[in-house]
C-alpha cells in the first residue's frame, strides 16, 4: 500500500464520524472540569470520576435493564464523589492535587473490587442495555452532515449543546459572574454577599456530575459493557483540554474536538498502516505524546482563574 | 522548648496518619461487611498470609523492596513539591534498560551488577527529565504530564519485548540476565534477595541528602515555599529538575532491582502497579525515608497476604488496590503532605501555629 492510498483511506467522512463519537465523553468531562476550574478548584481526579460513572452506569443499566437508569446512576455517583471531594478540599482545605489523585487511585480499586464481588469474575461486566442511537430521517439526505452526525448516541446532542449553554451561563447570567468571581477573587465575592464556598461546592458537584455522565457514555453507549480501567486516560486528556482551552467554553470546546480528532486519527491509522511499517504501540502512545507536546508548545497562562488551586479561607472573626 | 514543640508537631503527624490508616481500614471492613464478606476472616488471612511463617514473611519482605524504593522515589520529588506520578513508567523503563545491560554484556560481578542498576537509574532519571522540563520551563502541571507519560512507557516496553528484542520461552520477556548481574538470596529458597540492602542504602542516602546536605536543604526549601526560596537565592528551577531526576532515577532503580533480584529478566507487565502504590507508601510513610520502609512493610504485607486471602475466602484480590485508594483519600483529607513540609521550615513556630488549629476548623464546619 503506498502513501497516497493510505492517506485516501484515512481521511474519510468516517474519520469525522469517529471524531464526534470519541469527543462526547471528553466534552462532558472537559466541560465539567471547566466549570470546576473556573470556580478556582482543580480536580485532577476527573479520570476517576469518569471511571466510577462508567461503572455505575453499567451496573445500574444491567440490573434495571434500562440504560436511562444507568445514566441516572452515573450522574448520581458523580454528585456523591463531588460532595466528598468538595468536603475535603473546600471545607477542609486539603491539597487539591493529592485529593484528586486519591480519587483517581480509589476509583480503579473500587470499581475492580465491586465488579468482582457482583459478577464473580474480574475484567469485564456482562453486556448491558445501551442508550439509543439517533437516526434522523431528514439528515439522511444531507450529504456530509448526515454521515457525520446521524447514528450517533443520543448523548451527542447534550454534549454538543453544552459548550453553547455554558457560554451563555458564564457570560450572561449572575451564576456565571459568581462562578468566575469565585475563581478570580473569592474575597470580593464574599463582600457582595455570595459565599464562595457554596459556589465552589456547586461547581465541583456540577463538574463531577458531567464527568460521571462522560464516563457513562463509554460503558452504556460507545460500548455496551464496563471493563476495568476503560477510561484509559480520557480524563487526563479532558484536563489537558481545559488547560489548552484557557478554561473558556469556546477554547475548551475546540481543544476537546481537537483531541478527539487526534484519537480518531490514531485509531484509523492503526487499522490502515501495516503493523510492519509502523508499530501499533506508536499510534497508541500518540494521543498522550501529542497532548503533552501541545501543552508544552501552545500553553497560554493568561486565561485561567487567578485563584486556582488555593483554598478559600475566611477572615478570622 | 523549641525541641519539644518540634517533637510534638512530629508526633501529631504520626498520630493523624495512624488514625487515617485505621479509619481507612475501618471503611474497608465496613465495605466487606456490606458486600456480605467477613472482615475478621479477611484480616486474619491477610496477616497469616503475610507474616505467618518464614516463607510468607520473606515473601512480604521481597515485596517491600520495590515498594519502599519506589516510595523513596516519590518522596524525593514531593519534598521539592514535585509530584511524580510517573514512577510506574520510569520503573518500567529502568527495568527494561537494566535487563538489557544484564543480558547483553559479559562482565565480572563487581562491575556487572552495579552497572546494570545504574542503567536502570539512568533510564528512569532521563525519562523524568521530560516532565521536569515541562513543569519548570513550560508550566505544565506535572501530575498531568507524568501520568500521561506512563502510557508511552508502557507501550514502548511492550513493543520492545514483543517485537524487537529476542524472546526466550513463551511469555513476552527479554532473555535471562547473566549470573553476574543477579542478586543473591539472603535466605535460601525464598524470594528475599540482596535488593533488600539496596533498599536500606537508598533510604540512608535519601535521608543524608535531604537532611545533611545544602542541596537537600534547598530542595526542601523549594518544596516549602518557592517564592521564599527564590528570594533567598536558591535556584528553584534547577532544584526542581534535580528532584525530578533523582525521583525518576530511584524509580528506575526500583525496576532494576526487581529484575536483578526476582525475575532475572524484563517480564512484560511485571509491575502490579508499584509506581502507583509508591504514592500511598510515601504518604503513609510521612515522606520520611525510614517511614517509607515501615509503610512499605504494611503494603508489602497486604500484597502478599491477599494471595492467601483470595484462596481461602471469597474476597477478590482487587481489595489491595481498593485499600490503597481509601488510605490515600484519608491521608489527603488529613493534609499530611502539607504538614510534612512544615516541620522542615526554618520558622517552625509560625508555620505550626497555622496548621495545628486544623481541628478547630473542623468543629467550626460541623456546627
Amino acid at each position: 500500500m503506498n502513501l497516497g492510498e493510505i492517506i485516501q483511506s484515512v481521511f474519510t467522512l468516517t474519520l469525522l464520524y469517529s471524531t464526534i463519537r470519541i469527543s462526547i465523553s471528553i466534552l462532558f468531562a472537559g466541560m465539567g472540569e471547566m466549570i470546576t476550574e473556573r470556580s478556582g478548584v482543580l480536580n485532577i481526579g476527573v479520570e476517576g470520576v469518569m471511571l466510577l460513572g462508567a461503572w455505575a452506569a453499567a451496573i445500574a443499566s444491567y440490573f434495571a435493564n434500562n440504560a436511562w437508569i444507568g445514566l441516572l446512576a452515573a450522574a448520581g455517583i458523580g454528585v456523591v464523589i463531588g460532595l466528598v471531594y468538595a468536603f475535603i478540599v473546600v471545607t477542609h482545605r486539603a491539597v487539591q492535587a493529592i485529593t484528586g489523585l486519591a480519587i483517581f487511585l480509589l476509583s480503579s480499586g473500587l470499581t475492580g473490587f465491586l465488579l468482582q464481588i457482583i459478577f464473580e469474575h474480574g475484567g469485564n461486566s456482562p453486556r448491558v442495555p445501551t442508550l439509543p442511537m439517533i437516526h434522523l430521517g431528514f439528515l439522511e439526505n444531507v450529504p456530509v452532515l448526515g454521515q457525520i452526525f446521524n447514528d450517533q448516541s443520543v448523548l451527542m446532542y447534550p454534549a454538543l449543546l453544552l459548550p453553547l449553554i455554558l457560554y451563555f451561563v458564564f457570560y450572561y447570567t449572575p451564576w456565571g459572574t459568581w462562578l468566575r468571581a469565585a475563581g478570580e477573587n473569592p474575597k470580593a465575592l464574599a463582600v457582595v454577599g455570595v459565599n464562595p464556598i457554596t459556589v465552589r461546592y456547586f461547581a465541583i458537584v456540577a463538574g463531577c456530575l458531567l464527568a460521571g455522565v462522560g464516563g457513562a457514555y463509554l460503558s452504556i453507549s460507545q460500548t455496551s459493557l464496563f471493563s476495568e480501567n476503560m477510561v484509559a486516560g480520557r480524563g487526563f486528556i479532558a484536563l489537558s483540554a481545559v488547560i489548552f482551552g484557557n478554561v473558556k467554553p469556546r477554547g475548551v470546546f475546540m481543544a476537546c474536538m481537537f483531541f478527539a480528532f487526534m484519537d480518531a486519527l490514531q485509531i484509523t491509522l492503526q487499522a490502515v498502516v501495516p503493523a510492519g511499517v509502523l508499530p501499533r504501540e506508536l499510534f497508541m502512545s500518540l494521543p498522550y505524546v501529542l497532548t503533552l507536546l501541545i501543552l508544552a508548545g501552545f500553553i497560554k497562562r493568561s486565561g485561567g482563574p487567578a485563584d486556582i488551586g488555593n483554598p478559600y479561607e475566611k477572615e478570622s472573626r | 522548648m523549641k525541641k519539644i514543640k518540634e517533637f510534638a508537631l512530629k508526633q501529631e503527624q504520626l498520630f493523624t496518619t495512624i488514625i487515617a490508616v485505621i479509619l481507612a481500614f475501618a471503611v474497608v471492613a465496613l465495605l466487606l461487611a456490606i458486600t456480605g464478606r467477613h472482615p475478621g476472616q479477611a484480616f486474619y488471612y491477610l496477616i497469616k498470609g503475610s507474616f505467618g511463617d518464614t516463607y510468607n514473611f520473606s515473601n512480604t519482605m521481597s515485596r517491600v523492596i520495590p515498594l519502599a524504593i519506589a516510595g523513596t522515589a516519590f518522596l524525593l520529588g514531593a519534598k521539592a513539591s514535585v509530584f511524580n506520578v510517573g514512577i510506574e513508567g520510569q520503573l518500567l523503563l529502568g527495568a527494561l534498560a537494566s535487563a538489557i545491560v544484564g543480558y547483553i554484556v559479559q562482565l565480572p560481578k563487581a562491575i556487572h551488577l552495579p552497572l546494570m542498576l545504574l542503567a536502570g537509574c539512568a533510564a528512569g532519571g532521563l525519562y523524568a527529565l521530560i516532565p521536569a522540563w515541562l513543569k519548570t520551563y513550560r508550566k505544565v502541571n506535572e501530575i498531568l504530564s507524568t501520568i500521561m507519560l506512563n502510557y508511552p512507557a508502557f507501550h514502548f516496553t511492550h513493543y520492545m519485548v514483543t517485537k524487537v528484542l529476542p524472546i526466550e520461552g513463551v511469555v513476552p520477556a527479554t532473555p535471562f540476565i547473566e549470573e553476574t548481574a543477579r542478586f543473591r538470596m539472603i535466605i535460601p529458597d525464598t524470594r528475599l534477595h540482596g535488593g533488600f540492602y539496596v533498599m536500606i542504602l537508598v533510604a540512608v542516602l535519601a535521608y543524608l541528602l535531604l537532611q545533611k546536605t545544602s542541596i537537600g536543604y534547598e530542595m526542601r526549601a523549594v518544596g516549602m515555599n518557592k517564592e521564599a526560596a527564590r528570594f533567598h537565592g536558591i535556584p528553584v528551577e534547577k532544584r526542581m529538575v534535580l528532584a525530578f531526576f533523582l525521583s525518576g532515577a530511584i524509580a528506575g532503580l526500583a525496576g532494576a532491582v526487581e529484575v536483578a533480584g526476582l525475575h532475572y529478566r524484563f517480564l512484560d507487565q511485571f509491575s502490579p502497579g508499584y509506581g502507583y502504590d509508591s504514592i500511598t507508601v510515601a504518604m503513609v510513610g510521612l515522606l520520611n525515608p525510614f517511614g517509607v520502609i515501615i509503610s512499605g512493610m504494611m503494603f508489602g504485607a497486604l500484597k502478599t497476604g491477599i494471595l492467601d486471602m483470595a484462596v481461602y475466602t471469597e474476597i477478590p484480590r482487587q481489595l489491595v488496590t481498593l485499600i490503597n485508594g481509601i488510605v490515600v483519600l484519608f491521608i489527603a483529607g488529613k493534609s499530611i503532605i502539607g504538614k510534612g513540609y512544615q516541620k522542615l521550615v526554618e520558622d517552625k513556630e509560625i508555620e505550626s501555629e497555622k496548621h495545628v488549629p486544623a481541628k478547630d476548623t473542623k468543629k467550626e464546619v460541623s456546627k
